[in-house]
C-alpha cells in the first residue's frame, strides 16, 4: 500500500527534532488560545502565520496545524471549568461538560472530552490518510469547468446550510469575493477597485482581514459583556480515565457515529468544527435512551460535542490539500498560507511535494498524541490563564494582532485596516451576517475568477459548458439545490401545512 | 436593531452601486482573450445588489412585535468604547512613534486606569511586553517592526 509506505515517510519527517519542537509549540500555543475566550482558533491560526515565513513549508503546515487540534482540545477546558466557551466549537461541550464540573466531577468531565476526542481524531487522520491520495487523484480529472463548478459547491454549502440568512450570507460572499478583486487584475495588467490608490494596489491580505474579523471583532463584543470570570478547579485524575474509557467502551457506537458525523461535516465545504458539534450533540440527544440527562451533566453529552468537533477540523484539511476548498473558517486561513507559501493544493501537491503533504499527515497523529497528554497533564495550567484579568490580557491581544497584521507586507496600513474589519467584524456579529463566507471567498476569489474565466474561454462565453460535461454538471445541480435549499424549505413546510 | 439592519443594508446597496459604476468603468464585456476585467466584479456587485435589496426589503417589512431590541444599550456602549477608543489611538501612535513606545503607553495606561491595577505590575507589564516583542521578532524573527518619527534616534 503506497499510502502506508508515504506514512512511515512522513513520519520520519515529522518527528525529526525540528518538527517535533514544532509541533509541540503550535499545540501548546493552540491550546493557550483555545482556553482564551477572546482570541478564537482562526484569528490565532491568522496571527501566527506570519511566523511561518521563516520556516520551511512542510514545517509551516505542521504547526499552524498543530495549533489548530491545541485549539480543538482546549477551547473545552474553559468551557468545562468555567462555563465560557474559549472557542465557538467548544459551546456544545459547555452544555453537559459545566454542570458536570459544578457536580464536583471537574476532571471526569475533562477526561470526557480529552480522551474519546483524541480517539476521534485518531479515526479521523487515519480516514484522512486513506482518503486523501484517491481524492487528490480524482482531482485530476478536473479541468476549470470542474474546478469552478466544485468551487461553487463550496459556496452554496455555505449559504444552503449556513443558517440564518440566506441573503446576508449571499451578501457576505460577494463582499470577500470583492475584497479579493481588489488590486491588480492578473490578466489584463490593470489596477481594479482600488480608487486610484496605491496602497490598496496589493490588494486585501486575507490574513489581515481574518485577524480584523475574528480578532479585534472578538474582542469588541466581549467588550461590551464585563465578565467576572470565576472558575472550578479540575484536574484530571487516573481514576477519570479508567471511568471514561469504561463508558467509551459502553457507548462505543455513539463514539463512532459522533466521529465519523464530525469527520464529513468537516469535509463539507465552510461547515467546520463548530456546526459539527452542535449536530452531533443534537443527534445524541435525540437517539439517547435518556435524553432528559442532557443538559445536566451527561458525560455523554461531552462526548458527543467533542469528538465531533476534533473529527470535523481534521476532516477540514481534507477537500483543503486536495481540492483547494477549504472545509472550515480556520481551514480557509490555512489554505491562505499555502498559496503564500507558493503551494497549490490539489494532486500536484501529492506528487510533487510529498514532504510537505506526508510531513503533515503524520503530524497529525504527533499532535494529537500531544495534545491530549498536554491537555491531561496541564489542565491547571491552562485554566490559571484565565485569571489573567481582562484588562491585560485584552491590550495583549490588541498588539500580538498588530504584529500579526504588520508582519505580512511590513506595512503599517495594514494595522489600520485590522481596526476597519475589526469593527466591521463587530457590526456584522451583531448583525448576524455570516463571516465564513468572507473569509472563504476572501482566500478562494482569485482562484474562482480565474476558473470562470477560463471556463469561459473554453466555452467562448456560454455557461452551458458547465453542465456539458459530466462531473462538471453533477456540482452545479448539486450547487443549485443547496443554494434553493433555504427557499424551498419553507415553502415544501408551507405546502404541506397547506393540504 | 431594525434600523441598524436598514442602515446597513442600504450602506451595501451603495456598496454595490460604487463596485458596479468602477467594473462598468474597466469595460465589463468581452475582450480578445475572454472576459474583461470588469465582468466579475461586475456580478459581485449585481449579487450584493440583490441580496442586500432583499435583506432591506425584509428589515422593513419586518415589525417588532414584542420589545424591540436594541443594537447596542447605553451602558454597553460605553464599556465597547473603553476597548474600541485606545484601540482606535494605537493606530496613529505607531505610525507617529513607533510600536515599542506606543505599546509602552497603551498597555500602561489601559491597564492602570481599567484594570485599577498597582503601578508596579502596570510598569512591569508595560516594560517586560515589548521587550519581549523587541527579542521575538527584531532579534529571532527578524522582522523589523514599525519605529516612527523616531527611528534615527533610538539605539535599535
Amino acid at each position: 500500500m503506497e499510502s502506508f509506505a508515504n506514512l512511515i515517510y512522513g513520519f520520519g519527517l515529522a518527528l525529526s527534532p525540528y518538527n517535533l519542537f514544532i509541533a509541540g509549540m503550535g499545540v501548546f500555543l493552540g491550546t493557550v488560545i483555545g482556553v482564551l475566550p477572546g482570541l478564537g482558533g482562526t484569528s490565532g491560526v491568522a496571527i501566527l502565520l506570519p511566523l511561518t515565513f521563516v520556516m520551511p513549508p512542510s514545517s509551516a503546515i505542521v504547526f499552524l496545524s498543530c495549533i489548530y487540534w491545541g485549539a480543538l482540545f482546549g477551547g473545552a477546558i474553559t468551557s468545562i471549568l468555567f462555563n465560557i466557551p474559549g472557542e465557538p466549537w467548544s459551546v456544545a461541550t459547555m452544555f453537559d461538560g459545566y454542570p458536570m464540573a459544578k457536580a464536583g466531577n471537574a476532571g471526569l468531565a475533562l477526561a470526557s472530552a480529552f480522551v474519546p476526542g483524541f480517539f476521534a481524531a485518531l479515526i479521523a487522520v487515519l480516514l484522512f490518510t486513506f482518503f486523501a491520495p484517491p481524492l487528490a487523484e480524482f482531482a485530476l480529472r478536473f479541468g476549470p469547468p470542474e474546478n469552478f463548478a466544485v468551487l461553487f459547491v463550496a459556496f452554496s454549502t455555505l449559504t444552503g446550510l449556513g443558517g440564518g440568512s440566506a441573503a446576508k450570507s449571499l451578501a457576505a460572499t460577494a463582499i470577500g469575493f470583492m475584497l479579493a478583486t481588489v488590486g491588480m487584475d492578473i490578466v489584463t495588467g490593470r489596477p481594479r477597485l482600488n480608487f486610484d490608490s496605491i496602497t490598496l494596489l496589493s490588494g486585501f491580505s486575507f490574513i489581515t482581514v481574518s485577524i480584523g474579523l475574528f480578532g479585534i471583532g472578538e474582542i469588541l463584543q466581549s467588550a461590551e459583556e464585563s465578565l467576572e470570570i470565576k472558575g472550578i478547579q479540575g484536574k484530571v485524575g487516573l481514576k477519570d480515565l479508567v471511568v471514561v474509557l469504561r463508558t467509551m467502551a459502553k457507548n462505543g457506537a455513539s463514539v463512532v457515529t459522533g466521529t465519523l458525523l464530525g469527520f464529513w461535516i468537516g469535509i463539507m465545504p465552510g461547515t467546520g468544527a463548530t456546526p459539527a458539534s452542535f449536530l452531533s450533540y443534537g443527534l445524541a440527544k435525540k437517539f439517547s435512551r435518556n435524553p432528559q440527562r442532557f443538559g445536566q451533566g451527561a458525560p455523554e453529552g461531552v462526548m458527543a460535542a467533542q469528538t465531533a468537533a476534533q473529527a470535523a477540523g481534521i476532516g477540514s484539511l481534507l477537500p483543503m490539500i486536495t481540492l483547494g476548498i477549504p472545509g472550515s473558517p480556520t481551514a480557509a486561513v490555512i489554505l491562505g498560507g499555502l498559496y503564500i507559501w507558493g503551494l497549490l493544493p490539489g494532486p500536484a501537491l501529492f506528487t510533487e511535494q510529498k514532504d510537505f503533504v506526508w510531513a503533515l499527515i503524520a503530524s497529525m497523529y504527533v499532535g494529537n498524541v500531544m495534545g491530549v497528554v498536554l491537555c491531561l497533564c496541564l489542565v491547571p495550567l491552562f485554566a490559571s490563564i484565565m485569571r489573567v484579568p481582562a484588562s491585560i490580557l485584552t491590550p495583549i491581544i490588541v498588539l500580538l494582532s498588530m504584529i500579526g497584521a504588520y508582519a505580512v507586507n511590513n506595512n503599517s496600513f495594514d494595522i489600520f485596516l485590522v481596526l476597519v474589519f475589526g469593527v466591521i467584524g463587530y457590526i456584522f456579529k451583531k448583525l448576524e451576517y455570516p463571516l465564513a463566507p468572507l473569509v472563504v471567498a476572501l482566500v478562494l476569489g482569485d482562484i474562482t475568477e480565474e476558473a470562470l474565466r477560463q471556463s469561459l474561454i473554453l466555452s467562448d462565453g456560454s455557461i452551458m459548458i458547465f453542465f456539458t460535461r459530466p462531473i462538471a454538471a453533477f456540482f452545479m445541480v448539486i450547487a443549485i439545490i443547496l443554494f434553493l435549499l433555504p427557499v424551498l424549505g419553507p415553502a415544501a413546510r408551507r405546502l404541506r401545512i397547506g393540504i | 436593531m431594525q434600523r441598524a439592519e436598514t442602515t446597513c443594508a442600504i450602506v451595501l446597496l451603495i456598496l454595490a452601486a460604487v463596485v458596479a459604476r468602477e467594473a462598468i468603468r474597466l469595460d465589463i464585456g468581452w475582450g480578445d482573450i475572454g472576459p474583461k476585467g470588469g465582468f466579475f466584479p461586475f456580478w459581485l456587485s449585481v449579487l450584493l445588489g440583490l441580496s442586500s435589496l432583499t435583506i432591506l426589503i425584509k428589515s422593513i417589512l419586518r415589525r417588532e412585535q414584542h420589545e424591540p431590541k436594541p443594537f447596542l444599550p447605553r451602558r454597553r456602549l460605553g464599556q465597547l468604547l473603553t476597548v474600541l477608543v485606545p484601540i482606535a489611538l494605537v493606530v496613529p501612535f505607531i505610525a507617529a512613534i513607533g510600536f515599542y513606545l506606543t505599546t509602552f503607553l497603551y498597555l500602561s495606561l489601559y491597564i492602570w486606569w481599567t484594570g485599577k491595577k498597582h503601578w508596579a505590575l502596570t510598569g512591569s507589564i508595560s516594560i517586560l511586553f515589548p521587550a519581549a516583542i523587541y527579542l521575538i521578532f527584531e532579534k529571532w524573527f527578524l522582522i523589523p517592526l514599525p519605529k516612527g518619527m523616531l527611528e534615527p534616534y533610538l539605539p535599535f
